[in-house]
């Protein structure tokens, strides 16, 4: 067991390897003077000069990517021009929004989608069963862009005066300045390191309300996700109901259920304890792959929403021609991808007995 | 004439009429195949669907009642983002009629979208065989080679399966420029790993089959056997990826033009149509409708026409009936 | 199989080793996360009344002898600004000493890239860095409580504030591009007052009872620019062909609200002497193609046109006006113009570098209501090098005309001008551009000002402590002297103040900061006297350092404050002609 987990782990290197070398060559792909298409056109000769030395751009190109591979290694990505901030920081500003959105659309799509997928296959071709079947293809099919529009429209404006409004923007209401949590309690914290990842969480607000025990701010910031995540949810919903059925009906017609039904469990146990253990296997997968539209999907959806996240910093960078943020986002996205996806693999072995003979 | 059949009991040798023997139609893969097709209403669905966007995609210029970049300013009596205007539906007939209505720029907006019909297939398909060209060389390379090469190619297609295929295509799009051409370049370079994989699969199960020893037996060359015997038998799950793979294709276009990477104006594309109007969405709702649900329409039908053949040509999925 | 281990042991050894390099380098902290370092620029290690050697520093000596004044002179006007010397004469009193007589002085000053700072913030923290970019100390009636980048800014009372304290306790600014977003949250109550309504939206906000619908004065332009370094339009006969084939009328007709007007020359109507000269060409398509033909293109060519996606007062609809653009000039003269979009800022700073070829779709807002805020700032002797090369004719003639004080004295100067500006074609013209401002009808005091810096420390609806206000974009920074974006002005404006500030709905500039500015006969000196027990936000008293500083931050290159953002500090460039110091031009 332990070597499928170093095994997994040590496969991954080469992948991570692969990513810093994409990133670094699509990063020197750019046409132009690399300096001002890095920093932009305000940077004066001195900072170029700063510039240059600290890539080792006058080096060859062996060197230049030794040297970006230890500032990596070291968490160091660099300073936008643009905003005068570390990257690291930007990024620590806008992940909680987008971590936070993709939680609440993965816990959409989950908690809606493995129940209606279960239904569905246990009453197979009835009514529900079709219906569901209808709107999950339908789902995968829509433009997510569209389909958050679509939602706007509904309901900020067609509902609006109704308990069903919906606000279109941001993620609290305006004047709503929950303090953090650490604040709240009392806690003096020194150290920089231990601050900046208090003040990381405190920037999940939902996380935050309840910490602070403040019920209505939860719902306020609640209020404001559930139209994005419905919006970046909805493909990977349609993707697990159709999957939960399939593997559900695979499930139900072996052997060992129809042992269960021969013994006279009730239909729900039968569901519930046998069946429902080992459907849910692929579903790890799905989730994994997933991820991708998920944050896909953020891009799209954070800007129609107004939310800045990490989607649509990334957007704006490639607009404005900032680089740095776009290679610096883009690896991290890419590693971040890779540990995922590890993790996914790894909770096989907790998941599926059959791995952990192999 | 007569029968030629061999007696059971007295071993005597008769001929049997050869048109006896041909009444029954043979059993061939294709045919069972589209049998089972055409039994799922889903991908009959799906079928009409993409017949009628193909007739739009290729009669456009004779269906659409405008020029799609024409600007309308001081030829019609017609405002920015006007509201569609049907005769049939009672519309005053001095008012000129417009489907769909106008855009922002005082063009017919119904017959933009017709032409934007042409221009999602061709996006759809030619990102899909350029994707699956390339992906299907390195699959076979990799599949039937193994060792080093094997590893190398797999390793850069997990790399790219590494990003999430959107954002790697941006990223590919603003190296490049944006752009139509260097957006289909970016999609199908983020496509190739899916066919590649599916390539490698197909090709490492038929490997090791009795015909392809047959053909090396007899003398073929590696390229005869791989391109002439193994690749044929792998024809199967690369068209079912291929049809979904549209279907994904025409989306990220969509998605990438939406962000201003992909069609420029003033090409009438759905995705940017559809962002060039998402401000007006609650003035002009039917600017913002109609495109997205003709994307919507032609991806369903892509992934229909996919799920149908998937299980039509999966013989595994034949047991299972019901 | 074996390859596969293989090829593991090797990446294992690559990525240890890479640790242990990472590990031996200078050990920056490893916690991916980290808060922005303090800021990177040098504390100033010079006592302020360090000068570089060129200058000769003038010490005061004065009553309390505590107070060292900070002032600067320029050694003699060769170096071809304005400024001759700004002096701390004392505690409240500050000189400014011109090389030329300036009758609008009173006018610039009053512009909010020239407020005031804690000179010692600007000393703590370099003149530049997150902290004074974010949180700039100031004497106005709001200070910043956070910004929430991304999201929102919030401000909340000075409490030192020396007048009135603002109507509403809390401020909150927020933004959204899109116009139609705007009008919701304020018909759903979520925002309390809205810049630039949508053109489409004026009758909606009209007719809805619980809205009021303010209009602003066009004093805008929208205006297609041509930087003649760029090939083909360093041809002036292309320039005026373009000029002549762009029917500018159908543009404001079908894409401007009501309010908006075709612009037949560059500054307004309503600002004095904006409209002398001969107007704009008419709208010719024949003798345009004649004249493109002679310049050599008789079958068009390929080019771009260049805009950022933000909506304005003078172009509310940037990608339509552009398709539309490319359309007539498609149709028209056959030129074959390919869009591009670029980021706000990049856009703002590339045009202003002179990178940006082709056609470029920009527009300006009147910050002070003079003539010389609009043709001085675009086409003076100070101005960027937006439109390529500068003419002297413009130059020479816009010089004149901002030395006299008399209107109809100043008046053939800027015939001169605009004729000279007609012929050369450095930018086309288009709009005026209305715009319309949307509030509460519950919201009292209101303001649609037609410089776009509207005070919100007046603005209250009753029962609410927090006004929300949404605007088109969000500011860039908080320190105006290197801003030029009108979004990020206004947010600076509530902060801090300048020495004179723009009447409410006016022209002229009345006393703000300082009681008076009393100039000599020759309008060669002018000397400020501040008002006494002025406090910033922060406690300290407001004394004629923090007005020098804060100035010659700005004026002298060589000064270790001369940081900011991008140390452009453009309004300073274009409005006061010159920096000290400054470095040779780039070879």
């Amino acid at each position: 067991m332990f070597t499928y987990i170093l095994r997994r782990i040590l496969s991954s290197i080469p992948v991570l390897f692969g990513i810093l070398a994409v990133t670094f060559i699509l990063a020197r792909a750019i046409p132009g003077d690399p300096c001002r298409a890095m920093l932009g056109e305000k940077a004066t000769q001195a900072v170029c000069d700063q510039f240059i030395h600290r890539h080792g751009l006058d080096k060859p190109i062996l060197t230049q990517f030794g040297i970006y591979v230890t500032e990596i290694a070291r968490g160091d990505f660099g300073e936008s021009l643009r905003f005068g901030k570390p990257v690291t920081t930007l990024m620590s500003e806008r992940l909680p929004t987008t971590l936070e959105l993709t939680f609440a659309a993965m816990g959409f799509s989950i908690f809606v989608g493995i129940p209606l997928g279960i239904i569905s296959a246990v009453r197979q071709n009835s009514l529900i069963d079709i219906g569901t079947m209808v709107v999950a293809n339908i789902g995968i099919s829509m433009p997510v862009f569209w389909l958050g529009l679509m939602l706007a429209y509904v309901f900020a404006l067609l509902l609006r005066g109704t308990p069903l409004q919906l606000p279109p923007s941001g993620r609290l209401s305006p004047g709503l300045s929950p303090d953090p949590f650490y604040v709240v309690w009392g806690l003096n914290v020194t150290s920089q390191g231990l601050l900046s990842v208090l003040n990381f969480i405190s920037r999940l607000n939902m996380l935050n309300a309840i910490l602070i025990g403040r019920l209505d701010i939860f719902w306020d910031a609640f209020k404001h996700i559930i139209l994005p995540a419905v919006a970046v949810g909805t493909i990977p919903l349609a993707l697990i109901a159709r999957m939960t059925r399939s593997s559900m009906l695979d499930v139900l017609g072996t052997d060992y259920m129809r042992t269960a039904r021969a013994k006279g469990l009730p239909r729900l146990r039968q569901v519930m304890k046998h069946a429902l253990r080992n459907a849910l296997l692929p579903l790890v997968t799905i989730i994994g792959l997933s991820l991708g539209s998920f944050l896909g999907g953020a891009v799209l959806t954070e800007t129609i929403f107004n939310l800045s996240g990490v989607g649509r910093i990334l957007y704006d960078a490639i607009t404005a021609r900032d680089y740095i943020i776009v290679q610096s986002f883009t690896v991290v996205i890419a590693i971040f991808f890779v540990v995922l996806n590890l993790i996914v693999d790894i909770s096989y072995l907790y998941l599926d007995p059959r791995v952990r003979l192999d | 004439m007569s029968d030629v059949t061999k007696s059971k009991t007295t071993g005597q040798v008769r001929i049997l009429d050869a048109e006896k023997l041909s009444t029954e139609k043979p059993v061939t893969l294709w045919g069972t195949a589209r049998r089972r097709l055409f039994r799922r209403k889903s991908a009959i669905l799906g079928i009409v669907i993409l017949g009628i966007l193909v007739i739009i995609a290729i009669f456009a210029p004779w269906l659409a009642p405008y020029d799609p970049q024409e600007v309308l300013i001081g030829i019609e009596k017609v405002r920015v983002r006007q509201a569609p205007c049907i005769h049939l539906l009672g519309c005053p007939a001095d008012q000129p009629q417009h489907i769909m209505g106008t855009d922002g720029n005082v063009r017919d907006e119904f017959s933009r979208m017709l032409f934007g019909a042409r221009l999602s297939l061709i996006i759809g398909f030619t990102t899909v065989t350029f994707a699956i060209i390339i992906g299907t060389v390195l699959g076979a390379l990799a599949g039937y080679l193994g060792g080093w090469v094997d590893n190398v190619i797999m390793r850069f297609m997990d790399v790219l399966l590494a990003f999430p295929s959107l954002l790697l295509a941006i990223a590919i799009v603003t190296i490049l420029g944006p752009g139509l051409i260097n957006a289909l370049l970016a999609i199908g370079i983020v496509s190739i790993p899916a066919y590649a994989r599916v390539t490698r699969s197909a090709v490492l199960t038929t490997r090791e089959m009795e015909f392809v020893e047959a053909s090396r037996s007899l003398g073929g060359s590696t390229l005869y056997i791989l391109f002439g015997r193994i690749l044929p038998n792998s024809m199967t799950p690369l068209i079912v990826q291929g049809t979904l793979g549209i279907a994904t294709a025409i989306l990220d276009a969509a998605a990438l033009s939406f962000l201003g990477l992909g069609a420029q104006p003033p090409t009438p594309e759905w995705g940017s149509m559809l962002s060039a109007e998402r401000n007006q969405v609650f003035t002009a709702p039917y600017l913002v409708f109609y495109p997205g649900l003709a994307i919507m329409l032609v991806v369903l039908s892509f992934n229909l026409l996919g799920d149908g053949l998937r299980d039509a040509l999966d013989p595994r999925l034949a047991m299972r009936t019901k | 199989m074996k390859h596969n281990k293989l090829y593991i042991l090797v990446a294992v050894i690559v990525m240890s080793s890479m640790i242990l390099a990472a590990c031996a380098t200078q050990a920056t902290p490893t916690v991916v996360v980290t808060e922005a370092p303090a800021t990177s620029a040098p504390v100033a290690t010079t006592p302020p009344t360090a000068v570089p050697p060129t200058k000769v520093p003038t010490e005061v000596p004065t009553a309390a002898p505590t107070f060292e004044g900070f002032s600067l002179s320029a050694t003699d006007c060769s170096y071809g600004g304005e400024f001759s010397s700004i002096e701390a004469v004392d505690e409240l009193t500050v000189k400014f000493t011109l090389c030329y007589p300036d009758p609008a002085f009173l006018s610039k000053i009053a512009f909010s890239a020239f407020a005031i700072h804690s000179s010692d913030q600007i000393v703590a923290t370099g003149g530049g860095g997150t902290e004074l970019l974010e949180n700039p100390i100031g004497t106005g009636p709001y200070m910043l409580s956070e910004w929430k980048r991304g999201d929102e800014i919030v401000f909340t009372q000075n409490p030192n504030y020396r007048g009135e304290a603002a109507k509403t306790p809390t401020l909150v600014f927020r933004w959204s591009s899109e116009a139609a977003q705007r009008l919701l949250e304020l018909q759903s109550g979520t925002v309390d007052g809205i810049d630039n309504v949508g053109p489409a939206d004026f009758d909606t906000v009209k007719n809805d009872p619980n809205l009021q619908l303010l209009n602003r004065e066009a004093l805008t332009t929208f205006y297609i620019g041509m930087n003649n370094t760029f090939k083909p339009f360093d041809d002036e006969k292309v320039r005026q062909a373009i000029a002549m084939g762009i029917d500018r009328q159908r543009i404001v007709d079908n894409f401007y609200p009501a309010g908006s007007s075709v612009a037949e020359y560059f500054t307004p109507c309503t600002l004095p002497n904006g409209c002398v000269g001969d107007p704009w060409y008419k709208f010719d398509v024949v003798a345009a193609k004649a004249l493109l033909a002679e310049a050599g293109f008789p079958n068009g060519f390929d080019t771009t046109i260049t805009y950022r996606d933000v909506v304005r007062g003078y172009l509310p609809q940037p990608g339509v006006v552009a398709q539309d653009i490319q359309a007539q000039l498609k149709a028209n003269l056959n030129i074959t113009a390919e869009i591009v979009v670029m980021e706000s800022a990049a856009y703002l700073d590339a045009t202003s570098a002179g990178t940006v070829g082709g056609l470029h779709l920009l527009g300006w807002g009147a910050d002070f209501p003079d003539i010389v805020n609009f043709l001085d700032y675009h086409f003076g002797a100070g101005s960027s090098k937006q439109f390529g090369t500068h003419w002297t004719d413009i130059t020479d003639a816009l010089s004149a005309g901002a030395q006299l004080a008399d209107n109809a004295a100043r008046k053939p100067f800027y015939v001169t001008a605009n004729n000279a500006i007609r012929q050369h074609v450095p930018m086309i013209p288009v709009a005026h551009g209305g715009s319309g401002v949307a509030y509460k009808a519950a919201v009292e005091g209101g303001q649609a000002s037609p410089l776009g810096n509207e005070d919100f420390s007046v603005m209250s609806i009753s029962g609410q402590d927090t006004f929300v206000w949404m605007q088109n974009a969000e500011p860039i920074s908080l320190y105006c002297a290197d801003e030029t974006d009108g979004e990020t002005l206004r947010a600076c404006e509530q902060i801090n103040e300048s020495l004179y500030k723009y009447q409410l709905g006016g022209v002229a500039a009345e006393p703000n900061l300082a009681t008076a500015c009393t100039p000599n006969t020759d309008l060669t000196e002018y000397t400020c006297t501040l008002g006494t027990g002025i406090k910033f936000s922060d406690g300290s008293t407001l004394d004629a350092n923090d007005v020098t500083m804060s100035l010659i931050a700005q004026w002298d290159a060589s000064s270790p404050y001369h940081v900011a953002r991008t140390a452009t500090f453009e309004y300073f460039n274009a409005l006061w002609g010159a920096f000290l110091n400054a470095p040779p031009p780039a070879p």
